[in-house]
């Protein structure tokens, strides 16, 4: 999870990401973020997020980012 | 059978009373029969594209499911290596199936309407290596909403494809997905989840859909007629013979035309949507008020947005999440990492460049409207490279970004840049479309504002009282929405007297100043060629 949070630092540091639960919702990523970000997790954590994967439930909060890596892993 | 025709007002009662009148269970046959007779009346034999699209994906569609089914039974009680090997060989035939899909639907759509423009050029190549073989063109009749029932029927399959959604084991439901009477003219395209249960479910008669239903089809007749028709009187006197004129008028021209396609657009969405919201039926929304949007992408997303969303969900993020284009993002993160903004934004260019170039061919097959895709992209390129510049431009200069001023000044140069786009995309060619853009420059002639030339164009001083006045009615109603201001509840609000002399003046203004063809014929809306 640190991990994560710290790739998602790169994006925005201005963000609480263990207590924001809306990152999407509130547009602290656009989708361009979203692009970046995706490519990173891929290449750190070795999974394959796909266009399927590509909606806000799964990147609204670095929980839901979390677990989504773990079901993908 | 055009939507603004008394034929297709008497087609639409008559549907409406049969579906009322017809037991729950049978309501969906209804609307299936209609959008299918309708769809005869207005393609006669070219029905069969709609009917093998609609039997391939329904098909397609449950093999995909089928297959997910089998791998789920298949994957209990096996080792994770098996497990892992049973989806690899799963991915592999479901991408077949969407592959197939592809190829039936946009196969169907290529050969009817790219065919000419695609052996155009392999012609035009062909010559340029002095070989001489031809391909002879060929003459295809496009079956109406083509274009828009292709987009809901890949997104269909895609959707099952990306387990979004389940197959459906109804082929009538998937059918009336596809054909739905009104919508198959012009959009909104809609997706399966929110549309294909809604057309499906039985509707009771209720007097609100019906009142709120017919009155924004009367506005989308008064925006069709009154508007759209009487602007294009002008737009098609400048444009079909544009080297007579330049100057004012020819920028009245291309602002017109911005106007018309707006007016023309919302205003057979409205139709659609209204007759729809009569059945009980919520259409997706095509336009959010698109001349208040600050920046170009706002833009896209108020103007045309299911069209936008589709190209967003299906090209964009399919590119963008690609393997390749993911390893290309990861290689510019690598390389330009002091320079974050503009490995974002390259890396975001790449799936925009596709979405431009569908957005351009999807509207028509000429080397035109993929100029006027690239036309926004390379607007859109620039907006996002200069966004840090202009930021720190404007911290420097002490520019509040968020003053009334400043958002003016914004949606300004948006609806200047829409216009330029505009002219691309009503000028008969691309050089026509520069020659126009060069001769609204020629100053010389902005005398013509004094000297009545206006009036020789097909709209004399009435007319143009009468255009001035619905295009304020239009502006306003658009300005008020803007603000949250719903419209048919506030005049459901006002006194009879008050209420019923608005509802008459919407449908005297269409009867007495719409415009009619030759014989009273209405005239077609622009994107139902697309």
């Amino acid at each position: 999870m640190e991990k994560l949070v710290e790739i998602l630092k790169k994006y925005n540091p201005d963000v609480d990401y263990y207590t924001n639960e809306h990152i999407i919702d509130e547009e602290a990523l656009d989708s361009f973020d979203i692009i970046s970000l995706v490519a990173d997790i891929d290449r750190e954590f070795d999974v394959e997020i796909t266009a399927k994967d590509i909606i806000p439930e799964n990147f609204n909060s670095a929980k839901k980012i979390y677990e989504l890596i773990e079901r993908l892993s | 059978m055009e939507i603004n025709s008394l034929k297709f007002i008497i087609f639409v009662a008559v549907v409406i009373l049969l579906y009322f009148l017809t037991p729950k269970k049978y309501k969906w046959g209804i609307l299936l029969i209609s959008s299918y007779l309708f769809y005869w009346i207005n393609s006669n034999q070219l029905i069969i594209f709609i009917i093998i699209t609609t039997i391939s994906i329904y098909l397609l569609g449950l093999l995909l499911g089928k297959i997910d089914k089998k791998l789920k039974l298949q994957c209990e009680n096996v080792t994770k290596e098996e497990k892992k090997n049973l989806k690899e060989r799963a991915k592999t035939k479901r991408k077949i199936i969407v592959f197939v899909a592809l190829i039936i639907n946009l196969g169907i759509l290529g050969v009817i309407k790219y065919f000419n423009f695609f052996c155009g050029n392999i012609n035009i190549l062909l010559n340029l290596f002095n070989i001489n073989i031809q391909i002879p063109s060929m003459k295809f009749v496009l079956p109406i909403g083509i274009s828009y029932y292709t987009l809901q029927a890949l997104s269909y399959v895609i959707d099952i494809y990306r387990q979004k959604i389940e197959a459906d084991k109804n082929i009538g439901r998937v059918a009336l997905f596809l054909v739905f009477f009104p919508q198959i003219v012009e959009g909104p395209i809609g997706r399966y989840k929110d549309l294909a249960n809604q057309l499906y479910n039985p509707h009771k008669i209720e007097f609100n859909h019906i009142k709120n239903g017919t009155l924004l089809a009367i506005w989308g007749l008064f925006q069709k007629m009154v508007i759209a028709d009487r602007l294009g009187i002008f737009v098609d006197a400048v444009f079909s013979n544009h080297l007579q004129y330049s100057g004012f008028i020819v920028v009245c021209a291309v602002l017109f035309y911005t106007f018309q396609i707006y007016a023309d657009f919302a205003g057979c969405i409205n139709i659609v949507s209204g007759v729809a919201e009569i059945f009980g039926i919520s259409l997706a929304e095509n336009f959010r008020r698109p001349f208040f949007s600050r920046s170009i992408q706002e833009f896209w997303k108020r103007w045309n947005i299911t069209l936008g969303v589709w190209l967003k969900e299906y090209i964009f993020y399919s590119v963008a999440f690609s393997k390749w284009c993911l390893n290309l993002t990861t290689k510019l993160n690598l390389k330009l990492k002091k320079y974050k903004h503009l490995a974002k934004t390259l890396s975001a260019l790449c799936p925009l460049f596709f979405v431009w170039i569908a957005n351009g061919l999807w509207h028509g097959a000429s080397w035109k409207y993929i100029f006027y895709g690239m036309y926004y992209f390379i607007i859109m390129a620039i907006g996002m490279m200069l966004t840090p510049i202009l930021k720190k431009l404007c911290k420097y200069l002490k520019i509040n970004v968020n003053s009334k001023k400043y958002k003016i000044w914004q949606i300004l140069r948006t609806f200047f840049i829409v216009n330029i786009g505009m002219l691309i995309f009503r000028a008969a060619d691309i050089s026509s479309a520069f020659s126009i853009l060069k001769s609204m420059f020629d100053f010389s002639t902005f005398g013509e504002f004094f000297n009545g030339k206006i009036f020789t164009l097909g709209l004399d001083v009435g007319e143009f009282i009468i255009l001035g006045i619905s295009l304020i009615i239009m502006l306003i109603v658009d300005f008020l929405q803007e603000k949250n201001y719903h419209i048919r509840e506030e005049i459901e609000k006002r006194n009879v007297v008050l209420r019923w002399s608005i509802y008459y003046a919407g449908i005297f203004s269409i009867i007495i100043f719409g415009i009619y063809g030759k014989d009273y014929n209405p005239s077609s809306f622009i994107y139902g060629q697309f």
